[in-house]
C-alpha cells in the first residue's frame, strides 16, 4: 500500500507548484519582452516633430523652415506681487503690460500666455527674473531665409502655424503630409527669383512707380521660376511698416494691359486668316467708331504694313484688324485663350477677369489694344505662353515639375510660328528695341495702359507699363513678363515713361542675367565673344 | 530529496528576484539614457536645422551681391558658347601660341548688355501711348 502524503508533503507540493508557475509565468514575459516586441520601435520619437515640412526651390534651396521656439506661460496665483511681476514680463518679452496685469488679476485663468515663439535670448532674460510659476511650451515659428524677396509669393502661416496665404495657404495640404521631414520642393528658382526682384526693385526706384511686379515661367512644363512683387514686406517680421504690403498684385490684381494685348488680337487675325503681314492699313489722324475716336498715342504714318501696326503699337490698326473678326468672334477667342477667366494654381490668391457686359463694337476695338478689359498679370502670362509655345494651353504651377505640360492646341502651331517672328520684329524694329539682349533672339511686345481712377475715368498723365518677352524666341523655352504701376518719366528717358523706356529695358536686364544660368545657349558667334586664356 | 529540491527553488526564485531587479533596473538606467540621448538627438538636429537656415541666410544671393559690390566687384555678363557646331574643329584648333578660350566667356559690357542701358537708344524708341488720355474713351 502506498504511503499517503502528509499534510506537510501536501504544502510542499502545492508550494512548488506556486512556484513552478510563477517562473513559467515570469519565463513566458521575459520570452514576450525579448523575442515579441525587442524588435520593435522604443516608443519614443527619434526624429524631430515639426508641424510644416521644408519649403525648398528647385534646386533644393531653403525658403521656409519651422524653428524651434518656445511659448511662454505664466501662472499667476504664484506670483508674489502680480503688478511687478506683470512689469518685469513685459519688459523682457515685450508683451504688452496691461494686458498681462489684465489676465494676471483674473482669477479664473490659471495659466496666462505672456508671450509666443519666444527667442532664446528673450528666454534668457526671463529665467534671469527668477520668477516662479513660468513655463516654457515648446513650439514653432515659420522662418524665411530670403526674407523679403518671396514674401508676397510664400505667403505667410498665423501663430498657429496655418498657412494664411500665399503657398503657404496652398501648398498646406502637401508641407502637412510630408513624411520623415521630407521637403515640399516648388518650381521656384532662388537665383532667377533674387535677380527678377532686384531688378525690379532697382527700376521701381528709378521711375518711382507705385508698384511694381514680374514673373518668369516655363512655357513648356508651366513652372513659375520667379515671381515678384513691390511693395513687399518682411515676413520674419509680422508686422507691416510703411508702405509693406502683403498683396500680390501679380496674382491678385487686375489690370487693364495696354498694347500688350494685342498679341491676341494678332493671334486671332491669323487664326482667321483675316489680314496678311504685308498688307497696308490707313492710320490717319482718328479712327470714328460712333460717337467715339480711337487715336494713336503719338504721331503714326498714314499708312502702316500689318507688322509695323504691331511693332510700332498702332491703336488704330489694331482695332481695324480686330473689327474684321468681330465682337462676337473676338469674345470667344480670349474666352479660348482663359482670359476671361481666372487661373487657377496652387496659390490661393486669384481674381476675375473683368470685361464688358455688353461687347460691342467700341469695346471690340479697345479690347484689341488692352482697354476695357482688365485680368491678372499671371491669368495674361499663362494665356500668352500658349501663343509662343507651339499653340497649347499650358496653366502655371508652383510645384517642380519635369513633365512637358502643354495640353490642348489653342491655336495653330503655324499661328505660334508667325506670332513670334513678329515678337522678334517688335525688339528688332519696334517698340522693343531696349529688352534686346545680344545672342538670346528675344521676342516681346510693350504695354503702356491708362491708369483707371475714380468714376471711370483715366488718370491724367498716369500709365501702367509692361512688357511681355519670349526667349529663345525661335523656340522659346522662358517667358519674362513685368508690369510697372505708374512710373515717372525721368531726365534719361526724356521725361517719357512708357513701357519701351521703363518695362522692356527691365524685362532686358532680366534676360541678360537669368539666360545664362538658365542654359540657354548665346548664338552669339565665337568670333564676338571675348576669350579668357585657360 | 524533497528538501534539496524545495532549498533548490527557493535559491533559485531569490536569484531570480535578484536578477530580475538588477534587469528592471538596468532597464529603467537605460530607457533613462535612451530619453537623453533621444533629447541630445532632437537638440542636435534643431540646432543643425537652425544652421542650415542660418546659411540659407547669409548664403543668399542677395547677401552675395551685397558682400561683392563692398568688395568693389561689379555684375559680369556672361555668356555660353551655343553649340558644338562652333566650337573648331581638331585639326583647325590653333596649336600654335595662340591662347586658348574658355567655353564660358565674359562678353564686353557695351555689346552684350541690353540696348536699354544706353540712353543714346532710347531716344530711338517709339513709345506706343502718350501720358496724355486719349479722348473719347473716358467711358471704358
Amino acid at each position: 500500500m502506498a504511503d499517503v502524503p502528509g499534510v506537510f508533503q501536501r504544502r510542499i507540493v502545492i508550494g512548488a507548484v506556486f512556484c513552478v508557475a510563477a517562473f513559467a509565468l515570469v519565463g513566458l514575459r521575459l520570452v514576450d519582452v525579448s523575442l515579441m516586441r525587442g524588435n520593435g520601435r522604443s516608443g519614443f520619437e527619434d526624429h524631430v516633430v515639426t508641424a510644416r515640412a521644408d519649403l525648398v526651390d528647385r534646386n533644393g534651396e531653403l525658403l521656409a523652415r519651422d524653428l524651434p521656439v518656445k511659448d511662454l506661460y505664466a501662472r499667476p496665483h504664484v506670483f508674489w506681487n502680480k503688478d511687478e511681476a506683470a512689469h518685469d514680463l513685459a519688459a523682457a518679452t515685450g508683451a504688452e503690460e496691461g494686458r498681462l496685469r489684465v489676465g494676471f488679476a483674473n482669477a479664473k485663468h490659471p495659466y496666462v500666455l505672456i508671450a509666443r515663439q519666444v527667442t532664446p535670448a528673450i528666454e534668457s532674460r526671463v529665467m534671469h527674473l527668477g520668477l516662479p510659476g513660468l513655463e516654457f511650451e515648446p513650439s514653432v515659428k515659420r522662418y524665411y531665409p530670403d526674407g523679403r524677396n518671396i514674401a508676397q509669393l510664400l505667403g505667410v502661416t498665423d501663430p498657429d502655424n496655418n498657412g494664411v496665404s500665399g503657398l503657404e495657404m496652398g501648398l498646406q495640404d502637401r508641407i502637412r503630409a510630408a513624411d520623415d521631414g521630407a521637403p515640399v520642393t516648388t518650381s521656384i528658382d532662388m537665383r532667377v527669383q533674387y535677380i527678377l526682384a532686384h531688378e525690379i526693385a532697382a527700376q521701381r526706384q528709378t521711375f518711382g512707380a507705385h508698384a511694381a511686379g514680374g514673373l518668369v515661367m516655363d512655357v513648356r512644363t508651366g513652372e513659375v521660376l520667379a515671381m515678384a512683387s513691390l511693395p513687399d514686406f518682411d515676413p520674419n517680421g509680422r508686422s507691416l511698416t510703411g508702405e509693406d504690403t502683403t498683396r500680390n498684385i501679380m496674382a491678385q490684381d487686375v489690370y487693364e494691359l495696354g498694347s500688350v494685348f494685342k498679341i491676341f488680337s494678332f493671334a486671332l487675325a491669323f487664326e482667321d486668316h483675316t489680314m496678311h503681314l504685308d498688307e497696308i492699313f490707313q492710320i490717319g489722324q482718328g479712327y470714328k467708331i460712333g460717337k467715339y475716336t480711337i487715336h494713336e498715342a503719338e504721331h503714326m504714318p498714314a499708312t502702316l504694313a500689318a507688322r509695323d501696326i504691331l511693332a510700332q503699337s498702332s491703336n488704330i490698326g489694331t482695332a481695324q484688324i480686330a473689327l474684321r473678326s468681330g465682337g462676337v468672334r473676338q469674345k470667344q477667342f480670349l474666352t479660348h485663350m482663359g482670359l476671361l477667366t481666372p487661373v487657377q494654381t496652387e496659390l490661393p490668391e486669384h481674381r476675375q477677369s473683368l470685361y464688358p457686359a455688353n461687347w460691342g463694337t467700341i469695346e471690340t476695338a479697345t479690347i484689341a489694344f488692352g482697354q476695357g478689359i482688365s485680368v491678372s498679370p499671371l491669368r495674361f502670362a499663362a494665356s500668352a505662353a500658349t501663343i509662343v509655345n507651339g499653340g497649347r494651353q499650358i496653366t502655371p504651377t508652383f510645384v517642380k515639375t519635369d513633365a512637358d505640360r502643354r495640353g490642348a492646341q489653342l491655336i495653330k502651331p503655324e499661328t505660334s510660328q508667325q506670332m513670334r517672328d513678329l515678337l522678334r520684329y517688335v525688339v528688332t524694329d519696334g517698340t522693343g528695341k531696349n529688352a534686346n539682349v545680344e545672342g538670346y533672339d528675344v521676342g516681346g511686345k510693350t504695354g503702356s495702359a491708362q491708369v483707371p481712377g475714380e468714376h471711370g475715368r483715366y488718370i491724367p498723365h498716369a500709365l501702367r507699363t509692361s512688357f511681355f518677352a519670349a526667349f529663345p524666341i525661335e523656340n522659346p523655352r522662358y517667358i519674362v513678363f513685368v508690369l510697372m504701376d505708374q512710373p515717372h518719366g525721368i531726365k534719361a528717358t526724356g521725361g517719357f515713361a512708357l513701357a519701351g523706356y521703363t518695362a522692356a529695358p527691365l524685362a532686358g536686364r532680366v534676360i541678360s542675367r537669368i539666360a545664362p544660368l538658365l542654359g540657354v545657349p548665346n548664338t552669339t558667334p565665337p568670333a564676338q565673344l571675348t576669350g579668357g586664356n585657360s | 530529496m524533497i528538501r534539496v529540491l524545495n532549498f533548490f527553488c527557493v535559491a533559485l526564485m531569490g536569484l531570480s528576484i535578484l536578477a530580475l531587479y538588477h534587469v528592471s533596473e538596468h532597464t529603467r538606467v537605460t530607457q533613462m539614457e535612451l530619453t537623453r540621448v533621444n533629447r541630445d538627438i532632437r537638440e542636435t538636429r534643431n540646432s543643425i536645422g537652425v544652421l542650415q537656415t542660418e546659411w540659407a541666410h547669409v548664403a543668399g544671393p542677395a547677401r552675395i551681391q551685397e558682400l561683392a559690390q563692398s568688395h568693389g566687384m561689379t555684375d559680369t555678363v556672361s555668356a555660353q558658347l551655343s553649340s558644338f557646331d562652333l566650337l573648331p574643329r581638331r585639326g583647325d584648333a590653333p596649336l600654335n601660341n595662340s591662347p586658348l578660350r574658355n567655353a564660358s566667356a565674359q562678353v564686353p559690357q557695351s555689346s552684350a548688355a541690353p540696348s536699354s542701358m544706353a540712353p543714346s537708344s532710347m531716344a530711338m524708341v517709339r513709345p506706343t501711348l502718350s501720358p496724355q488720355p486719349i479722348s473719347d474713351r473716358s467711358g471704358f
